[in-house]
């Protein structure tokens, strides 16, 4: 019984990102707080996916991923697969580093991090300005990436003990 | 040299290629996936267009399943919020009645006149259009696009471009119809372009999103002078809006004209969709 009952705690809390992934996804909860500062805005689920698939890819599929990308783009009301493909990139960059770093450390980390929203962001820009009629803010996507940096630290402080 | 290359070849390969031990796609066929898919959308294929209104029926339902607990609480506060401010609120409420009750005869006298003068000119659209109240289902707040999804699709005679509105404002226009929901883009959205006119000389503008709180007045006469208060209202220039919708007041801000709009799109609840004729525009 009491086996079974830590076989079922361990399974909800390996799950516990995924839902969150999922939930963030279809959710009204968004991570953009103009209503309390103008320009605060990140994007929680590319933090979920870099962190994941950097130190425990098996939690995190990358179907799940591409699914998450696609439910957030019905939701927002982009293009079908733009926020797939951002989401994708950012787990590339994520499985690169994992496949060529041998110790993390919280530098690393952020630093690499960098890399995953640079490149997730120029694909993201790149659709959307060379393939649809959709005018975005470069503001709100430079705002958004910088505000990323200061959560993700937070994140590894909380998840990583650092 | 040629070894580290290698190795970014390698390392990228493997990100790229292999699968883990729960991974059931390799990251290259979902993001080629994902592409195919991404492509096929903006050039509206049949296929994609018919599943993406599925899908979005589908995910529209079960986000606003998702959000109940949410809305839950945000209900909640809503609520106290209201019971605390009730007292003060029906004062001021009384104090506008009475005034609204001096202006009234004053406001039939000018429709009656403004009925005739539309007769007259024979050339304005007739005001009395259908409308069909609609649930918003979603308003997730994003940084890229302003929009909000409502419970009426074209099932209840939706058509892309018609106006929505709530109580008598506007608050956007129809963008995108499934089966069953709309999306309706906001006035404050990077994307939405809407003809208005102000001022007592009807001064023409364009109200243009900007993706912030107020949207901007542009294409103003060259001899407009900018002013605080004055009320801006759709001018059914472009053959889809019916004239006269209120929009907001204007603000100059750093000598520029911005729109306070009457409406707050985070406060939407119900909001009713014109059911125009011929509205569908081209977007």
């Amino acid at each position: 019984m009491a086996n079974s009952f830590r076989k079922f705690k361990n399974s909800v809390l390996n799950s516990f990102p995924l839902i969150l992934l999922y939930f963030l996804s279809i959710s009204e909860i968004d991570t953009y707080f103009s209503s309390f500062f103008e320009i605060l805005s990140f994007n929680l689920q590319i933090i979920i996916i870099y962190y994941w698939m950097l130190h425990e890819d098996t939690i995190l599929g990358n179907g799940h991923i591409f699914l998450a990308g696609i439910i957030n783009d019905v939701v927002v009301g982009l293009p079908l697969g733009s926020s797939a493909i951002s989401y994708l990139v950012v787990s590339l960059v994520a499985s690169y580093i994992k496949n060529v770093t041998v110790n993390f450390s919280l530098f690393t980390d952020w630093f690499t991090f960098l890399l995953a929203i640079f490149f997730s962001n120029l694909c993201f820009i790149l659709l959307l300005n060379n393939f649809t009629n959709l005018l975005i803010t470069y503001n709100e996507i430079f705002y958004n990436s910088f505000f990323y940096i200061f959560i993700l630290s937070s994140f590894l402080g909380i998840f990583f003990n650092i | 040299m040629s070894t580290s290359r290698d190795d970014f070849g390698i390392a990228i390969r493997s990100a790229l290629l292999q699968r883990g031990t729960r991974q059931k796609f390799s990251l290259f066929f979902l993001i080629t996936l994902a592409a195919i898919i991404f492509f096929l959308d903006i050039k509206n294929f049949t296929i994609i267009s018919v599943s993406k209104n599925i899908i979005n029926d589908a995910i529209y339902r079960l986000v606003n399943v998702a959000n109940l607990p949410v809305n839950l609480f945000s209900t909640a506060g809503k609520t106290t919020n209201e019971i605390f401010f009730t007292f003060q609120e029906n004062k001021k409420l009384k104090e506008e009645l009475s005034e609204l009750r001096a202006k009234n005869f004053q406001v039939e006298f000018l429709s009656n006149q403004n009925k005739n003068l539309r007769k007259t000119l024979e050339s304005d659209k007739d005001n009395s259009n259908e409308k069909t109240l609609a649930k918003v289902l979603l308003d997730k707040d994003s940084p890229y696009l302003k929009s909000i999804i409502i419970n009426r699709g074209s099932n209840s005679g939706i058509a892309k471009g018609m106006p929505v509105i709530d109580g008598s404002y506007l608050v956007g226009k129809i963008v995108e119809v499934n089966y069953l929901s709309s999306r309706v883009l906001l006035l404050n959205d990077l994307n939405s372009r809407i003809p208005v006119t102000l001022g007592e000389e009807g001064a023409q503008a364009i109200l243009t999103g900007k993706g912030g709180e107020n949207p901007s007045l542009e294409y103003l006469p060259d001899q407009f002078i900018g002013q605080n208060d004055i009320t801006v209202f759709t001018s059914g220039k472009d053959g889809i809006f019916v004239p006269g919708i209120p929009i907001g007041k204007t603000i100059i801000k750093d000598s520029k004209n911005f729109v306070k709009l009457f409406s707050q799109s985070s406060q939407l609840s119900f909001v009713t969709v014109q059911l125009l004729i011929n509205s569908e525009e081209k977007f």
